[in-house]
């Protein structure tokens, strides 16, 4: 079995409208992989029932490695400070990866 | 005058909004799945826009048009100018700028419900006034993004100057530009959907309205009545669930402005000798307040606001008070002057 490497989930909380602007900033780091999945909620700022189509969040699910993770968490820190409502959560993960590096295959064996 | 009101509050649409707010509430499990729920406001304003582009089409832009698309214009710029004046002096001028933003647009369904209520009582109205109802949707949105630039200068507050980056890496934050903004405002979905379908109808006329009669009109207000239940059940859980809570203040704004704004455009309606359908649905538009795009465009575009004040305003204050008791008292007001 291909071993296991270690990896951090970022976790991505905020209005569906910014949206593009998050992705747009993931990208200008070089992140191109994330998985979206718009959701509800509530919290300081009113209900997001999604019942309008805007008011509602989205979920963006990132998988990346812990030097990459520090930039785009200094950007989402610069984002917070001008009054975005974003919210990132980071956890420690460990994923099977697709494509095994030679490295990754010796330690198989 | 008391008579219309009534009738407003016993029409079938009015009672089903009302059930959404109670079921709302209440904190009943009523659920309109959500595609449906983005299906019937689409099918809203394709309805509203074939409507208002045939008649344009069949009566075509009278002098008296004109003057409500002007009058409409006068009070798509006055209404934020007023808004802005009065809040800045009660709230964060961020928040008073985007509060401005949100009145100084429009709702499409308190349009749609005062064409209803005009269609009731039997006063008619022109098909120009969808396009007043377009023209008024974006100068608040640059009038309140002109503000909040003009408040960044003079806070020389860095971080959301939106250019601000340092020279060796970009910007994390988009510039927004006032033409951005009027561009997001403009391929807006919903306003591309309500400009297409208003030239599509004034494209294909009569004729073509007739072929698309049974779904857009015939079936019209009871599509009407199953979203309106959903905007109630939305209304009804704003209060019901949220943890936000406004100011008096601003609560007391969102219930006093809507008639106040309402009735200037009814004096302007009649200095401008406009028609008395037109007035009243000139009134019910500066009275309302956008609640979809405008608060979607200041999410981005204005970070230093708090959503849940122009939000719950518009929607959870202001709507319902339109279209329960507003449209009717401007319609009561309209007779007098219009008499």
């Amino acid at each position: 079995m291909r071993p296991l490497e270690d990896k951090k989930l970022l976790t991505l909380i905020a209005p569906i409208e910014l949206q593009r602007m998050l992705i747009d900033t993931l990208k200008r780091r070089e992140i191109g992989g994330y998985t979206l999945v718009p959701c509800t909620g509530a919290g300081t700022t009113g209900l997001r029932s999604g019942m309008l189509g805007v008011d509602s969040n989205v979920l963006i699910y990132v998988i990346i490695s812990e030097q990459r993770l520090q930039r785009v968490l200094e950007d989402m820190d610069t984002l917070m400070r001008s009054g975005y409502r974003v919210k990132a959560i980071v956890q420690d993960i460990a994923i099977m990866p697709r494509k095994v590096t030679a490295e990754g295959a010796q330690n198989a064996d | 005058m008391l008579e219309a009101a009534g009738r407003n509050l016993l029409d079938p649409v009015i009672l089903f909004f009302v059930l959404g707010v109670l079921a709302g509430l209440i904190r009943s499990n009523l659920e309109m799945p959500q595609p449906i729920a983005k299906f019937l406001s689409l099918y809203l304003l394709v309805a509203i826009g074939l409507k208002g582009g045939t008649t344009l089409a069949v009566e075509g832009l009278s002098a008296s048009g004109a003057m409500a698309v002007l009058a409409a214009l006068i009070m798509a710029v006055s209404v934020p100018i007023i808004t802005y004046g009065v809040l800045k002096r009660l709230v964060d001028p961020f928040n008073a700028a985007a509060v401005a933003g949100t009145y100084g647009s429009v709702s499409a369904v308190t349009f749609i419900a005062a064409q209803q209520f005009l269609d009731k009582n039997g006063i008619p109205f022109g098909g120009y006034m969808t396009v007043a109802m377009v023209l008024m949707e974006t100068p608040a949105i640059i009038l309140a993004v002109t503000l909040v630039t003009l408040l960044r200068a003079k806070q020389a507050v860095a971080p959301v100057s939106l250019s601000a980056a340092a020279a060796d890496q970009p910007s994390v934050i988009p510039a927004l530009s006032i033409g951005r903004v009027v561009y997001e405002a403009l391929t807006y979905g919903g306003h591309v959907l309500l400009v297409g379908s208003l030239v599509i109808g004034f494209v294909a006329g009569a004729p073509g309205q007739d072929a698309i009669r049974p779904l857009f009109s015939d079936l019209f207000k009871g599509i009407l009545a199953f979203f309106l239940l959903d905007m109630g059940l939305l209304v009804g859980r704003q209060f019901g669930d949220a943890e936000f809570r406004l100011e008096y203040v601003l609560t007391a704004f969102a219930l006093i402005a809507p008639p106040l704004y309402g009735s200037l455009a009814l004096l302007l309606a009649r200095v401008f000798a406009l028609a008395q359908g037109d007035a009243v649905l000139l009134a019910a538009l500066s009275a309302s307040a956008s609640y979809i795009v405008v608060p979607a465009i200041l999410r981005y575009a204005v970070p230093e606001a708090r959503p849940g004040i122009y939000f719950t305003m518009a929607l959870g204050l202001t709507f319902p008070f339109n279209i329960i008791a507003g449209i009717p008292l401007y319609h009561a007001i309209s007779e007098l002057l219009w008499r």
